[in-house]
């Protein structure tokens, strides 16, 4: 069983120390327009190199370009949309993060590729293979305000279509291992047919690469057993909201690569070795397939100062060293 | 409803009482002392000086307004939670977070046991109250919103993290009580965040705060969401619920027709997001609709939330709206001095 340390998504891009604060002086420019677009995109591609390289120092095996272009996990993807307009903020999950609300008023269309260009800038500057992640299409539409006629159905369908191109350009052009996000299933059980149905259109565009299933900022035990049904490769689970979770995986095995987010990706306490190895003891013995990724319950860009960001990592990487000696 | 226990305050309020959430917008002379400050180029007395000057303008700018109950305007404070963690024990503060866009925060973290070393607001309420013989609120920001836009450190769980909290903010809200204050509004914009901890402890926390202390409590919540929490809400041992309805996709007044809104309520009637001032015929509108569904009794007038991202202009002229609004639903002349 081999054992990789992983990203889970955005990493700071702005920092304590003074020439941590090129990426927000730059924002703020460009907003005022002081600055043009070509040097923004300059500054982007500097913090984004120097947040790959952060994550490499920290020692993980898979990195991500830390989502250091992204305004938000939804309005992101919901930008370069037709059909759909931004709105105002709204609290993203229960965190103290707020995202942009996207409306959405007629036939979504996608005007042009949104993660391709930052997943290539991203590979060819990193020595580690690079995960690109997009949000996936029912957290996209959960988290959308509808006003046009034509049921939710309808509306995840089209954001399915949307991150299908997606997933197709990304494994185009290389991606090993595409993530998608889907966290908003967990509260709405409910809706697992519509959402099954959003997955299984994307997993077909995947080509060569691996898919893996991320949800995070929710109790996935009582959905575990329906989650590993889905045609992904790897399944994310976020450790921080379920204490029955370990006992979950130990009771109904697993045959498929498992992301542990055993490391809180909202909380600037350190982990404890001890409490990251028990339950990987417990949990490692029943995984049939060959490999697990250790990974942050959730990306930790927006939820944690930079510092503490690389302190998480270095102290995942360590307690992942140790716990290659249990398999 | 519980005007009684305003009588037995000794406090006689008009019906529809006006007030605000409790923050203005600080104007330039502040912001820069603040930053001079920050950067040692201004001594703490120096900073209190002109703080001291700025509350006395907002003070005289209330009654001007003709406002009924008022607040000091937290002039003092940063952002809400961090300033109540810089005068707690058991608490340190985080590097920079983002909370969206290009905005990023210092958020508070939880290192050790929370206790209370002292009065916090109290200097500040009794200088207020000194210049006023309006009642002025007390103000404190709520456990639960410590505990949920707090990093937990410490405690073995956010209940015992927001339990803690608690028992050190029922020491504040004493010593309001006891040099006078009569109205005590506690803050809980992030209640709705999980509202399964609502019956889990937000409302024991809420409990432990008010318990045995003779005040007439307001609670303020923000950031929506009551479709998760009403009418479980209404648990929580406070008199008046201080909510934002004039920027809620939501409709309250329908909530509450279904199931009936049993406290009072400050009824937010303009919109703090918004650089646009409401005229005061949609300001009455709104409050009329409220009346559909409240007793006069019941009812309170204020913002939708703290006022602190306007400008000062736009500030007060929402508040003249909404005063003249009220007066007009009351039947009262506009041009008249604010006292009864
Ligand atoms: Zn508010």
């Amino acid at each position: 069983m081999e054992i990789l340390t992983a990203s889970t998504g955005s990493y700071p891009r702005i920092g304590d120390r003074p020439e941590q604060q090129r990426h927000r002086q730059a924002y703020a420019q460009h907003e005022r327009g002081e600055i043009f677009d070509e040097e923004f995109k300059r500054v982007q591609d500097e913090v984004t190199r120097e947040v790959i390289e952060e994550q490499l120092r920290a020692g993980l095996d898979v990195v991500t370009d830390g989502q250091v272009r992204w305004h938000d996990p939804i309005s992101h993807f919901t930008r370069k949309l037709e059909g759909c307009e931004i709105d105002g903020l709204l609290r993203f999950f229960d965190t103290n993060f707020y995202f942009r609300q996207p409306v959405i008023k007629g036939k979504l269309v996608r005007r042009e590729s949104i993660s391709e260009h930052e997943f290539t800038f991203a590979k060819e500057v990193s020595s580690k293979p690079v995960k690109p992640v997009v949000t996936g299409p029912y957290t996209l539409a959960k988290l959308s305000i509808n006003r046009r006629s034509g049921d939710f159905q309808s509306l995840v369908d089209e954001f399915a279509g949307v991150i299908s191109q997606e997933v197709r350009e990304l494994a185009k052009a290389g991606a090993e291992l595409i993530q998608i996000d889907e966290s908003a299933i967990l509260k709405n059980l409910s809706d697992f047919q519509v959402f099954e149905r959003a997955i299984q259109k994307v997993v077909t565009e995947k080509g060569k690469a691996r898919v893996a299933l991320y949800t995070y900022f929710g109790d996935a035990a009582p959905l575990y057993q329906k989650l590993l049904k889905l045609p992904m490769d790897v399944l994310g689970l976020d450790f921080t909201y379920s204490p029955k979770l370990p006992d979950t995986i130990a009771r109904l095995g697993c045959d498929k690569d498992l992301g542990l987010g055993l490391i809180d990706g909202r909380n600037t306490k350190l982990e404890r070795e001890k409490q990251v190895l028990d339950v990987l003891k417990l949990i490692l013995p029943v995984i049939k397939s060959k490999r697990v990724y250790l990974n942050p319950s959730c990306g930790l860009g927006d939820y944690l100062p930079r510092e503490i960001a690389f302190k998480k990592l270095q102290n995942m990487v360590s307690i992942a060293e140790k716990a290659g000696g249990l398999t | 409803m519980m005007r009684k226990k305003l009588e037995c305050l000794g406090l006689k309020l008009p019906l529809l009482p006006t007030t605000t959430v409790g923050s203005f917008p600080k104007p330039p002379y502040i912001l820069e002392a603040r930053r001079k400050f920050a950067a040692k180029g201004l001594s703490a007395e120096e900073l209190k000086k002109l703080e001291e000057r700025v509350t006395r303008e907002w003070i005289s700018l209330q009654e001007g307004i003709g406002l009924d109950v008022l607040v000091d305007g937290e002039m003092y404070r940063g952002d809400m939670a961090t300033y109540f963690a810089n005068n707690l024990d058991g608490f340190e503060i985080s590097g920079l977070v983002r909370s969206y866009g290009n905005r990023y925060y210092r958020k508070p973290i939880i290192t050790g046991e929370v206790k209370w070393q002292g009065p916090i607001t109290v200097d500040w309420w009794r200088f207020t109250q000194g210049l006023t013989s309006k009642p002025v609120k007390g103000m404190i920001t709520g456990p639960y919103t410590m505990m949920d836009w707090s990093f937990n450190e410490y405690y073995p769980s956010r209940r015992e993290a927001c339990l803690a909290l608690a028992k050190a903010l029922h020491e504040e809200v004493k010593a309001l009580a006891k040099a006078g204050a009569k109205i005590i509004q506690v803050d809980e914009p992030a209640i709705s965040a999980r509202p399964e901890e609502l019956p889990e402890f937000a409302i024991e926390a809420m409990k432990i705060v008010t318990e045995g202390v003779d005040a007439y409590f307001i609670t303020h919540i923000c950031y929506g969401a009551f479709e998760f929490i009403y009418p479980e809400m209404l648990k929580l041992p406070v008199d008046n619920f201080d909510l934002e309805m004039s920027n809620s996709e939501l409709d309250l007044v329908e909530l509450f027709r279904k199931h009936p809104f049993g406290k009072d309520l400050s009824f937010g009637v303009v919109d703090v997001h918004s650089h646009v001032v409401e005229d005061a015929a949609t300001v009455e509108q709104r409050i009329r609709r409220a009346l559909d569904v409240l007793k006069p009794e019941q009812l309170w007038i204020d913002p939708d939330c703290g006022l602190k991202t306007r400008t000062q202009e736009e500030a007060v002229n929402k508040l003249k709206a909404m005063v003249e609004a009220t007066r007009k639903v009351k039947g009262l002349k506009n041009n008249y001095n604010g006292r009864q």
